[in-house]
């Protein structure tokens, strides 16, 4: 590891700042969990360590009846873990945190450092664009919404500007008769994902449905939603041929990259199972 | 036996609490005045020579004290343990004239801190000349192939053959019903010790050298560090504080602590190198890849009468401790059936890669995987239970191996009976629902080696035991403490002897300076040899004892004593005794004062080429195998091991569980992947060990006592053995479950869902 500068700004306002001045010198810094990893191994060599983690402003968990959630940058995996409100509303997001690696990394990781990071394995952002999440990012000139799915770009990067940051995590209230899960494949618990799956589904009164959302994870350089697959959900009563029919659909959406746990076409072969067992057990929650 | 006080029961580890504190004290955490960080410089290539190292750009740079390179500031000296064979020893601690495997250090820098050591390692500049290298045993052996090392014994790469057979192979195959030949592979391994390999050296001129370091073999760094620097033995301190893990990657002289002694020698300041994890994955020790052919013939009741085995081991770029894995895979593949002819030839194979050397189980896991795969599908062909083709060829106590081994105690019959009875085998075998199944393998294993090769005339194990007048007792021991527990068990042992509480022993360890030569950690060695060594000493001190005792309490006939509890009484009128401090400072009075010590040693008498006592154990798993996926849970692993008598039940049940996860990482997952020589996995990120959770929670180990003549008190190995059965205890739950067999390690989701998928296409054909 390179010696680095460390500044920890007292506000989001002197983050900005602080990140116009430098530009891309600077990193951000929160929880570290993956970003001490990087340094360590000499991918990554700033000159400056901005450290965000101890921002209070950027910690916390909200809900409102209309608006949904908002999750503060900063929020350790472990508060929306046990966090009763995240438990209510989207009980999908503390059981995946609760597979998040080890309760260690849960502890001072964030859940604004895992998608920034943008690990195209990590945990987050699958169940996130399932539940239709946006995010908050910050700059100097103002703020912007973005879709999860639009955050991410390839792997290790994201939209944000040099000078921006990642705010809050927005999340709409579910719609009845949703169901949504998330599920992940590793050979070694505690492990990052080699591959997963989230679908959530949302049914009409009459039982068809009436919005499907598909994303995974160690299937692209970025999390991927896929639409192509969600579409064959729209409008019809679901069934296994159906969901048979859409994992056929997602498959051909996927680009695995091989390495040295598994062949790139056992990693597609896996998330499509994923995605089957993800699709329906999300149906069973509703049915 | 529950006459014992201590012996037997669970007890607590003596360093448990500075351990979970973390007061405990490892080289790490050694800190000197002055002391300068050493790094060392590695080769990229796998095969090259050294045309120019050019240190000086290195030397300039400011906090740099100094710059080493094996052929301006070594000796030169080939070392490793193979003293009594000096052909096998074959490695410098740098590079002379040609580097074998990436990783291999070449130079070295001793600087203020690391930063500006590894600077300098950046500005030595190697000039090489790329040669070809191999990668492969089995294209290493072709002829024209890269020749690794030159040398009047190695030729086409084989640094050593190992051949043994018994009976009559070939007769005995025409008479069998059947004969079956299957090959398997092994993939290597690294032994994943938390604490990277690191020492810290003090030159304190004269000659005089102190080395903390962390082995498993004090008594080895001494004699060979001696041997490497041209110092007397006697003058160099060996001390082993705390060591976090040793697995048999431990048990070798190595450079970074040669290269550490050197800069401490050449600037007149303690040195400490530390190696990375990537330099430990790089620059380490591997456990042998292996290509195995094993040839069975057996009978329609389902006796083996004939087995011949073949090997060729990827042993690296040098030797390291390979010529005993060979010998000893060759050996445990027998365990533990009584083979009435056998034929086993096996190959010790260079390659451009790291070497490899002892790993838990010393060849066993590898022996035991192939064995155990291939009994399963005899027993199949047979149509017999696999539990049963086993109790049928079992060995029985006092079996012989014809000029090998003499086996005393045996507990297999009663090890494999409780394991089927504990886990409801019966109602369990071929009984399951599909994709769930049952799986046996058994093992037997060394309870120290009768090997020699560091060719040392000091005893196997020695230990000294001095009494205070207050009853407190120092224990003495060359024996290394690795994490396994053995320091506690020689308290437990002295304790019991002397019957005095364990708060009352203080062990002395860990520093050559002060303990007995003993040959240290490996093969299973410690409880029995120096634990004998260790009641020689007390039954010395307890002849005093008795003697004072009988003085002072003057009965008029002559009775046998004890001494137990704090007391020394008559063993048949146990109300008749003295307090054991009375006696004690009774005993040093009536000596002018003298000391109360005694001494012991153990080594080994008419044991055959082996080991003093063998172990034995079944180990049964069920599992669950995800048949979209292919991953394999394991539901409920049962062992019962037959170590004699157990010493520390709790010291046995750690050692058991230890044993078995890390046989799980090397069954379903663990793998050092290469590509032309390269570690393409050198970090725990990439490099996929078990972890708590993945541990299965109904785990249950069973001790099946018998009493080992050779041991103290009965005892025998229980730290090595349970490592050997797991990949074909496993692989035959697996078929079980889903029936297809995995001959090719490790085995990973991806190949069971290919052979599954293979397993269709022929059910859909046939």
């Amino acid at each position: 590891m390179r010696d680095f500068d460390y500044i920890a700004p007292k506000s989001v306002e002197e983050t900005i700042k602080v990140l116009s001045e430098y530009k891309d010198e600077a990193k951000i810094i929160a929880g570290g969990q993956s970003l001490l990893n990087i340094l360590k191994q000499d991918l990554m060599a700033p000159e400056i360590l901005v450290d965000i983690k101890h921002l209070s402003e950027l910690d916390y968990i909200t809900y409102d009846e209309k608006e949904g959630m908002r999750i503060g940058a900063t929020t350790t995996h472990h508060a929306v873990e046990v966090s009763p409100l995240v438990i209510e509303h989207y009980p999908i997001l503390s059981e995946m945190e609760h597979t998040l690696a080890f309760p260690q990394t849960r502890n001072w990781g964030t859940i604004g450092g895992n998608l920034c990071i943008q690990d195209p394995t990590g945990d987050v952002a699958p169940p996130l664009i399932a539940l239709r999440a946006t995010v908050k990012i910050v700059g100097p000139n103002g703020e912007r919404i973005l879709p999860m799915e639009d955050f991410s770009t390839d792997y290790y990067e994201t939209v944000l500007e040099e000078d921006e940051i990642l705010a809050e995590v927005r999340i709409p209230p579910m719609a009845p008769r949703t169901g949504v899960a998330y599920s992940k494949f590793r050979i070694v618990e505690g492990d990052a994902p080699i591959v997963g799956a989230a679908v959530a589904f949302t049914l009409n009164e009459d039982g068809t449905c009436a919005d499907a959302r598909i994303a995974t994870n160690g299937t692209a350089p970025i999390p991927l939603r896929i639409p192509d697959a969600e579409a064959v959900f729209k409008g019809k009563k679901i069934t296994d041929e159906l969901i048979q029919e859409a994992v056929e659909v997602a498959g051909e959406a996927m680009e695995c990259i091989p390495d040295i746990v598994a062949s790139d076409e056992y990693k597609k072969r896996v998330a499509k199972v994923y995605i089957k067992r993800m699709a329906r057990k999300a149906l069973s929650q509703i049915q | 036996m529950s006459e014992f006080s201590v012996i037997g029961k669970p007890v607590r580890r003596i360093d448990g609490l500075e351990k979970v504190t973390g007061a405990a004290q490892y080289t790490t955490d050694i800190k000197l005045p002055g002391m300068l960080i050493g790094k060392m410089l590695r080769s990229p290539h796998p095969h090259a020579k050294i045309l120019n190292i050019d240190t000086s750009a290195a030397e300039k740079l400011l906090g740099v004290k100094a710059v080493i390179t094996g052929p301006r500031d070594t000796l030169g000296v080939k070392y490793s343990n193979w003293r009594r064979y000096p052909h096998l020893m074959d490695e410098t601690a740098l590079a002379m004239d040609r580097v074998r495997y990436i990783g291999e250090p070449i130079a070295a820098v001793a600087a203020v801190d690391a930063d500006v050591a590894e600077e300098a390692l950046s500005l030595i500049e190697v000039e090489y000349e790329i040669l070809p290298a191999v990668f492969d045993p089995l294209e290493a052996m072709k002829d024209g192939a890269p020749q690794i090392h030159e040398g009047p014994t190695v030729r086409n790469n084989v640094s050593e053959a190992r051949h043994f057979e018994f009976g009559n192979v070939d007769e005995a195959f025409k008479k069998c019903d059947y004969v079956r030949e299957d090959t398997f592979y092994l993939h290597p391994v690294i032994h994943a010790f938390i604490e990277p390999y690191n020492s810290v050296a003090r030159y304190e001129g004269d000659g005089k050298l102190t080395i903390w370091t962390s082995t498993q073999t004090p008594y080895y760094i001494q004699t060979l560090l001696a041997m490497a620097l041209g110092l007397k033995e006697g003058n160099i301190r060996v001390i082993k504080p705390h060591v976090g893990g040793g697995f048999g990657g431990k048990m070798e002289l190595f450079s970074d602590q040669v290269v550490a002694a050197i800069l401490s020698m050449k600037t007149g300041k303690p040195v400490k190198v530390e190696l990375t994890r990537e330099e430990c994955f790089e620059g380490g020790r591997r456990r042998h890849p292996m290509y195995y052919t094993l040839k069975t013939g057996y009978m329609k009741d389902g006796t083996i009468l004939a087995k011949e085995a073949k090997l060729y081991t990827d042993g690296g770029a040098y030797n390291a401790m390979g010529p005993t894995s060979l010998y000893l895979s060759g050996f445990f593949q027998m365990f533990p059936y009584a083979i009435p002819n056998y034929r086993y030839d096996g190959f010790h194979v260079y390659t451009n890669k790291t070497p490899a050397t002892a790993m838990r189980g010393f060849g066993g896991p590898q022996a035991e995987f192939t064995c155990d795969s291939q009994i399963d599908m005899i027993a199949e062909h047979l149509g017999m239970d696999p539990a049963e083709i086993r109790l049928k060829n079992r060995m029985k106590p006092g079996h012989v191996i014809p000029g090998l081994a003499k086996v005393e105690s045996c507990g297999i019959k009663e090890c494999i009976e409780r394991a089927m009875e504990s886990t409801g085998w019966k109602e369990k075998k071929g009984k399951l629902p599909k994709g769930r199944g049952i799986g046996m393998g058994c093992y037997g294993f060394m309870s120290g080696g009768v090997f020699n090769w560091i060719n040392s005339p000091y005893a196997y194990s020695g230990a000294m035991v001095r009494v205070n007048v207050d009853g407190t007792v120092d224990v003495y021991i060359g024996s290394a403490e690795i994490g396994q527990g053995s320091d506690t068990v020689a308290a437990q042992i002295v304790a019991e002897k002397l019957g005095v509480p364990m708060s009352d022993i203080n062990v002395v360890r860990g520093d050559t300076r002060t303990c007995p030569p003993d040959l240290g950690a490996w093969g299973s060695r410690q409880t029995l040899m120096v634990g004998n060594a260790l009641i020689m000493a007390c039954d010395q001190i307890l002849d005093k004892l008795y003697k004072t005792a009988a003085a002072l309490m003057g009965p008029n006939v002559v009775y046998d004593y004890a001494a137990k509890d704090g007391r020394v009484f008559i063993k048949e009128r146990p109300e008749r005794g003295l307090d054991f401090v009375e006696v004690v400072k009774a005993a040093i009075r009536a000596d002018e004062g003298n000391q109360l010590i005694g001494r012991g040693y153990y080594t080994p008498h008419d044991k055959g080429m082996v080991s003093p006592a063998y172990s034995f154990g079944a180990q049964v798993a069920e599992v669950e195998v995800d048949e979209e996926t292919g991953k394999v849970t394991l539901l409920q692993v049962t062992t019962a091991h037959d170590c004699g008598q157990v010493i520390n039940e709790l010291g046995v049940e750690g050692q058991l569980e230890g044993a078995f996860v890390m046989g799980q990482g090397y069954t379903l997952s663990e793998n050092l992947v290469t590509d032309q020589g390269k570690i393409l996995n050198p970090s725990f990120v990439d490099y996929k060990l078990m972890r708590a959770p993945d541990v299965p929670e109904n785990f249950t180990s069973l001790m099946v006592e018998t009493y080992e003549p050779e041991g103290p008190f009965g005892a025998k190995e229980a730290g090595e053995g349970l490592t050997n059965p797991n990949a074909g205890c496993i692989a035959n739950a697996i078929y079980d479950a889903i029936g297809v067999r995995i001959t090719d390690m490790p085995i990973t989701p991806e190949k069971i869902l290919k052979a599954l998928d293979e397993k269709k296409k022929k059910e859909a054909k046939g």
